[in-house]
């Protein structure tokens, strides 16, 4: 008996010896290890049987936890290595799996279109969300938004949002569509589109980065105004926001929050060097 | 055979079948709170779980009780002294089936009321873009009850012409998975996919395909996880095709008993 509690208690120290780097491997595994590596879609559709929606569901809860630990990181370094190709794929697997899964699609619009920049990939998604989610307005006001912002498709972007006008009874989409059309504001734009996100984020890590965004954007709409105030003055435009600095339209450089530097586009728009995401300090 | 099927009952209630599914059910209490995770869908979530959850159950049941009921009695030699009453081979098979499918009717009745409190619980929590679709959520059980049912028949088939465990278990399991992939491979095959395909293999999926149970029929959960109207005319159909396909599995599962010869 004596022998026995002795191997016990041998084994119980050996134990408490591995469980901290082990737990420390488990934690820092990348996102492909944590996530295992997924089967071809059809083979997982196979492998789900009758349980495809609860699958879907679990890789987007998968991804979202992911995201959630990464940005709750105070390095910035770490923000940048978030591997957001690998989260797409997931968010694309588990809409093969349920394509009418709306944590899906709004997960890649509020976090894959910003940082991975695949806009037109984006669309394809909410496009073939819409086929399925023919009830859902949020699907176009996405697609339209995209349209808009990033790929400058202006009918396009109208029409999209005519059709979130229709589905929500929304006056204020068919609003929007007007204004997408004058191509102007794409800034305060931006504000005004991740504001009515931010307002409907439930997910901590999600409000967040919306939150962060819209500081971004704002203190580039800060820059904007300043270089309209200078040409109107000075009937030119500056050659660097520094200029706006020593000529007193601003008190300082704003920082951008994502780590980068703001500038001046050669067409007079302000730009950062992070390209307004955290992927972006790191690709710089 | 009413009696037969009174002791089969009793006989899967002193199993403590029931218990543990009482036990199993407690993880519905987490759904809420597992659900609240999800970013714009937390009812949807919470159906989602509820409804996969339900399967899972049921699955479960299908397989073992399915397996080892006929292979137990069989196997402890039960069946010597319950024939030798004036009762046929294929009553004696019918009661016990009846008796499994009432007893998952049952299950099925108890695991749709704790779903319906646990999604109210969510919705009241985190009310819904759209109405919670309460009598697609009970259409889509009991249709999942009816797949129970086929592979419930499956495991009394398997359980005839096996004389070990691992036939019945195994094989239902096997019937459940290509079930639920019959129709995905039956149209890649034919909308395309399998023009590389050797014709032998085509037209053997295709035997396959008209063979097996199809599944995918019965599964309802989309409709009732997003409150998407069904065609009701096509649940007709499966409903009917759910009672011919039984009967022909029954049938047939009742013949080989009929000839086994128990030593």
């Amino acid at each position: 008996m004596k022998t026995k509690i002795s191997i016990l208690f041998v084994l119980i120290l050996l134990y408490s010896i591995i469980i901290i780097p082990f737990t420390h491997y488990m934690k820092e595994r990348p996102f492909v290890e944590k996530m295992g590596y997924l089967p071809a879609n059809d083979a997982l559709k196979f492998l789900s049987a009758d349980q495809k929606q609860a699958v879907g569901a679990s890789l987007i809860l998968k991804v979202l936890m992911y995201f959630g630990g990464q940005v709750s990181s105070k390095d910035i370094e770490v923000k940048a290595t978030i591997d957001y190709k690998a989260m797409s794929r997931t968010i694309h697997s588990a809409l093969h799996l349920d394509p009418y899964n709306l944590d899906g699609y709004y997960f890649a619009q509020a976090i894959l279109v910003w940082d991975v920049k695949q806009y037109q990939v984006a669309n394809t998604l909410l496009q073939y969300g819409m086929k399925y989610r023919t009830w859902d307005w949020y699907l176009p006001f996405f697609a339209g938004f995209n349209y808009a912002y990033f790929l400058h498709d202006y009918p396009n972007a109208a029409k999209m949002y005519m059709r979130a006008g229709e589905l929500s009874g929304e006056p204020l989409f068919k609003k929007l569509a007007g204004r997408y059309l004058q191509q102007g504001g794409q800034t305060a734009m931006a504000i005004a589109y991740l504001s009515t996100m931010e307002k409907g984020a439930r997910d901590k890590s999600i409000r967040e980065s919306f939150h962060l965004r819209i500081i971004a954007f704002k203190r580039a709409l800060l820059i904007e105004k300043a270089q309209g105030r200078f040409i109107a003055d000075h009937g030119q435009r500056p050659s660097a926001i520094q200029d706006l600095v020593l000529a007193g339209y601003l008190k300082e450089i704003p920082v951008d929050p994502y780590g980068g530097k703001f500038y001046l586009e050669p067409d007079g728009s302000v730009n950062t060097t992070s390209k307004f995401a955290f992927a972006g300090v790191m690709n710089h | 055979m009413f009696r037969l099927m009174l002791v089969t009952f009793k006989g899967i209630v002193r199993d403590r079948v029931l218990h543990g599914v009482g036990a199993l059910s407690l993880f519905f209490i987490l759904i809420p709170s597992i659900s609240s995770l999800s970013m714009r869908q937390v009812v949807e979530l919470s159906t989602t779980l509820s409804l996969s959850f339900i399967s899972l159950i049921l699955l479960v049941l299908a397989t073992l009780l399915g397996s080892t009921l006929l292979w137990k009695d069989m196997e402890r030699r039960y069946t010597f002294s319950v024939l030798s009453l004036p009762i046929g081979r294929a009553a004696y098979l019918l009661g016990k089936y009846l008796t499994v499918s009432l007893f998952v009717f049952i299950v099925s009745g108890i695991l749709t009321l704790a779903a319906v409190i646990v999604i109210n619980v969510s919705s009241g929590m985190y009310p819904p873009d759209r109405p919670v679709s309460w009598s697609f959520i009970v259409l889509c059980i009991l249709f999942d009850a009816m797949k129970s049912l086929i592979l419930i028949s499956f495991a009394f088939l398997f359980s005839t012409v096996s004389t070990s465990l691992f036939l019945p278990v195994f094989g239902t399991l096997a019937v459940y998975f290509a079930g639920n992939a019959s129709q995905q491979v039956y149209e890649y095959i034919t909308a395309g996919g399998g023009s590389q395909l050797p014709s032998i293999i085509k037209g053997a999926a295709t035997v396959l395909y008209y063979f097996l149970p199809n599944f995918s029929s019965f599964n309802l959960k989309t409709y009732a996880i997003y409150g998407v109207q069904p065609n009701f005319q096509s649940l007709w159909y499966v409903t009917a095709y759910f009672i011919v396909y039984t009967a022909i599995i029954l049938v047939c599962a009742s013949i080989i008993f009929c000839r086994k010869e128990m030593n």
